[in-house]
């Protein structure tokens, strides 16, 4: 792991070459066990824009939630202006200059876009009455400095992400920020809305603003940034200057070559029966066009950065979400569920991406949690569904046994398991009720290593047994662990499909960072 | 509640298991020791079966309808309109059998179905409409009073009620026990079976306890909720016809009072054992002490605005308690 600290710099648009702004040394912070941060360091100059780039759980929000004094370090150091600084509150982040725009962008929907750009600012007043009219004065320069077409006196409501970004902006330069830190700005913005963001960002830093830029999207970082941070589980790993800039670096290191794969025994899917088919499915903005088939079987990946789309694509298929477009069958026969129940009733299960909120009820039993999706299983009968005492604590020992789950016994409240036991229950309720098709999404997140090659075992006995399993996860060293075949989504659409040794994290990590939006068959 | 969770935060472990246990027992114990103290107090009125049985018939109703909104309550929806409901079936079951001819049975019949049918609505409205609870349940429960007035203009329906509509409220049954006790008891007994060892009881458990999950779970929420409304308006249908057996007469808004009784019961109950949790049985327990605080203040001949404060506050508590004990049990 190289570590390679630029003194010299020299940015397209001669960045002052000034001692920096920001300097983050020895950041490490842990969460309930789980090292997010393992010593990350990050400085940010004035007026540069700074990349910071690194895979899904890599850190980055973790330390903007940092600096942001949202949340508190384990260790290390943050100096400001060469003066060691605490962050204890986000209040305290503002007053030191540094102003964080995120994907969602937090506005009062019904006050007007004056109003939305004062938000949590000492207002000026006359006579005991906020004095608008001259704070609108005031703010009317910047507001044109940075674009922003609509009318002060406008409400927010119905205004497109692109003017909220604007007025987000906006806000920061009223409140004299020195930093500006954007989360994926890009992210539902147009190509020519983006065009326009570029251009403030590079007037913001040639007026003597630091912007920290967030993004995935690599052609983004290579034109406008000054410098780049990439982090890679939880450390920097290197620092790159205008000149040592190119996309193969940048992604080189992103992906990192630690990782010997040994990839196991993948399965063709030639000759298996189609379990679940899918056709040009479509819910805009997230989803455009997606098919595949899935086999009995097999585990089939859904790759991609997180906003490709996995997740809704996913929900489509549960009947959570209703489609705008495409079609789908399962076992040959017409598939359109409008609700989870007609899913399940069809024989599909899926253990969602949130367990605590989507999973579980947290203040029930194992026993409960289990029997849920099993109940048919352990009444007495369908005209008198008095439960079965016994089939249910049978049930739930059963699952405690085959996922060899942590718990005193079938009557522990869930909420009281560790992260990867409760993984466990969400997963062992639908290995107990035994669906045709199983889809988990982010099968192992938050989840001790451990835990995690036990779930892995678990999913590849499943389609062993028959079941057509489909997995999405945003951690590009999953995939490879478990999946047969790969699809790998861009912005809405499949990209690329992997399948036999083709399916390696670095083939997942470089698909998702693809432009292309042809699909492309990669077979190894 | 945050400011409670920081706040308990500071807490030691000992004072933290204190206040656990004060969170699940404080309501039995306060129960047993507004008994001693008014049997202390009152040595001769007070603790007699005669009294306890009279305190049991008299809060028989409120147990029927605060057990159907417990269900309500359980699957995550207010209902408020069940004492503007219950009002209305008064009426109407007394209507339909002194106007109408109705045999007495058809026309409790009836009544139950209409509960149900303003359940339905209810349940469409909220799950289908997607308006708030609160809302569609105070906007129904509002139409349900113009409706009360509209078949009764205003006019109480007293005379020609026959005695055997009488009798259900005020006979007695096996020992003496009167029949409203017997009511409840079988009604209360059969919720407790239907929420606590069904089915659709886990899921109605599980559709409150966490809704996402629970659908996600393959459980239609839309219908546990549905249903939750349904059998909360039967229970108001029930309590508005016993009501009316009782008084002897259809009176519009008589039951209304009952919509503060039956919330205040709930969220004492859930205070109750479970740690904020809805539960039939803690429904009861909270019951029991509204009516033991009510009769009481009766016995002790406290003036009438004392009830209202005495019910006011215990509602403020109930729902005290029961964040309390929701709080502790997240840690």
């Amino acid at each position: 792991m190289q570590e390679s600290r630029a003194s010299a710099m020299n940015g397209p648009m001669g960045a002052p070459p000034a001692s920096p702004f920001v300097v983050a040394r020895g950041i490490t912070k842990s969460f309930g066990g789980a090292e997010a941060l393992k010593g990350v360091a990050l400085d940010i100059r004035p007026g540069e824009v700074h990349g910071l780039v690194g895979a899904n759980g890599a850190g980055k929000s973790t330390l903007i939630r940092i600096l942001a004094g949202l949340v508190q370090p384990d260790a290390g150091v943050i100096e400001i202006d060469g003066r060691p600084a605490a962050i204890e509150t986000p209040q305290r982040a503002t007053e030191l200059g540094m102003n964080f725009i995120h994907q969602e962008l937090a506005f009062v929907p019904g006050m007007t876009v004056l109003q939305n750009i004062m938000l949590g600012i000492p207002k000026r007043s006359r006579f005991g009455l906020v004095d608008w009219r001259s704070i609108a004065r005031d703010v009317a320069p910047i507001a044109r400095r940075v674009g922003i077409t609509a009318p002060m006196n406008a409400t927010v409501r119905g205004l497109s992400t692109a003017e909220n970004w604007l007025i987000s902006i906006c806000r920061a330069l009223v409140r004299k920020a020195r930093l500006i830190v954007m989360d994926e700005p890009t992210a539902s913005l147009s190509a020519s809305e983006s065009e326009k963001l570029f251009a403030i960002v590079r007037d913001l830093s040639a007026s003597g603003v630091a912007v920290l830029y967030v993004s995935h999207r690599l052609n983004e970082i290579l034109d406008l940034c000054h410098r780049v941070t990439v982090f890679r589980d939880g450390r920097s790993v290197q620092e790159f200057d205008r000149d040592g800039l190119t996309r193969q670096a940048l992604v080189e290191a992103i992906i990192g070559g630690r990782h010997a794969e040994e990839p196991p025994v993948r399965h063709a899917a030639a000759g298996r029966k189609v379990a679940l088919s899918v056709l040009g499915l479509t819910r805009l903005p997230r989803v455009k066009g997606v098919s595949f088939d899935l086999h009995e079987g097999e585990v089939l990946g859904l790759g991609g950065l997180v906003g490709a789309g996995r997740t809704e694509v996913v929900r489509i298929i549960y009947g959570a979400d209703l489609p705008d477009g495409g079609r789908m069958t399962l076992d040959g026969e017409p598939f359109a569920p409008r609700r989870p129940h007609e899913a399940v009733r069809r024989g599909l299960g899926l253990v969602p991406e949130e367990r605590r909120t989507e999973g579980l009820v947290l203040t029930k039993s194992l026993a409960f949690n289990v029997g849920l999706a099993n109940l048919e299983r352990i009444v007495m009968s369908p005209a008198l569904p008095f439960i079965r005492g016994k089939a249910r604590a049978n049930l739930a020992l059963e699952t405690i046994r085959a996922l060899s789950i942590k718990a005193e016994g079938p009557e522990t409240p869930v909420g009281k398991l560790s992260g990867g036991n409760q993984q466990k229950v969400v997963i062992g309720r639908w290995i107990a009720a035994s669906p045709r098709v199983l889809i988990l999404d982010e099968p192992t997140r938050g989840v001790d290593i451990g835990a995690r090659a036990e779930i892995h075992r678990l999913i590849r006995g499943l389609a062993a047994r028959g079941m057509a399993v489909l997995v999405v996860s945003s951690e590009p060293e999953e995939l490879p662990d478990v999946c047969d075949r790969v699809f790998v989504m861009v912005e809405g659409r499949i990209v690329r499909e992997l399948s036999g040794a083709a399916v390696t994290r670095a083939a997942i990590v470089a698909a998702s960072y693809s432009e292309t939006h042809q699909r492309e068959l990669v077979q190894g | 509640m945050s400011d409670v969770t920081t706040g308990s935060r500071r807490l030691g472990p000992g004072a933290k298991k204190a206040l656990g246990i004060f969170a699940r027992y404080g309501t039995i114990i306060g129960l047993l020791a507004m008994i001693a103290a008014f049997s202390f107090l009152s040595p001769r009125a007070f603790p007699t079966v005669n009294n306890f049985t009279n305190v049991l018939n008299q809060a028989s109703l409120a147990m029927i309808i605060a057990g159907g909104l417990t269900l309500a309550v359980t699957v995550g929806e207010l209902d408020l309109s069940i004492g503007f409901a219950a009002s209305l079936h008064g009426i109407l079951v007394t209507g339909l059998i002194v106007h109408d001819g109705v045999p007495i049975p058809l026309a409790i019949l009836i009544v139950v179905a209409l509960g149900a049918a303003i359940g339905i609505v209810n349940g469409f409205i909220v799950t289908k409409m997607k308006v708030n609870s609160v809302i569609a349940t105070l906007g129904v429960g509002t139409i349900i009073t113009g409706a009360a007035f509209a078949y009764s203009a205003g006019v109480p329906i007293v005379a020609g009620v026959p005695e055997a509509f009488l009798q259900l409220s005020l006979g007695r049954w096996l020992f003496g026990i009167p029949n409203n006790i017997v009511i409840m008891v079988f009604i209360l007994g059969a919720l407790w079976l239907l929420v606590e060892r069904t089915s659709i009881g886990q899921q109605i458990q599980a559709v409150g306890g966490n809704a996402a999950a629970a659908r996600l779970a393959g459980i239609n929420v839309d219908r546990i909720k549905t249903l939750g409304f349904v059998i909360s308006g039967m229970c108001a249908a029930l309590t508005g016809i016993l009501l009316a057996s009782r008084l002897g007469s259809g009176t519009t808004s008589a039951a209304d009072s009952y919509l503060l009784t039956a919330f205040a019961a709930v969220f004492l109950g859930s205070a109750t054992l479970r740690d904020g949790e809805f539960h039939i049985l803690g429904t009861l327990v909270g019951a029991l002490i509204i009516a033991f605080g009510f009769n009481g203040l009766n016995i002790f001949g406290a003036p009438t605005w004392s009830q209202y404060v005495f019910q006011g506050a215990i509602l403020i508590i109930a729902v005290g308690l029961s964040s309390l004990g929701r709080v502790l049990a997240e840690r």
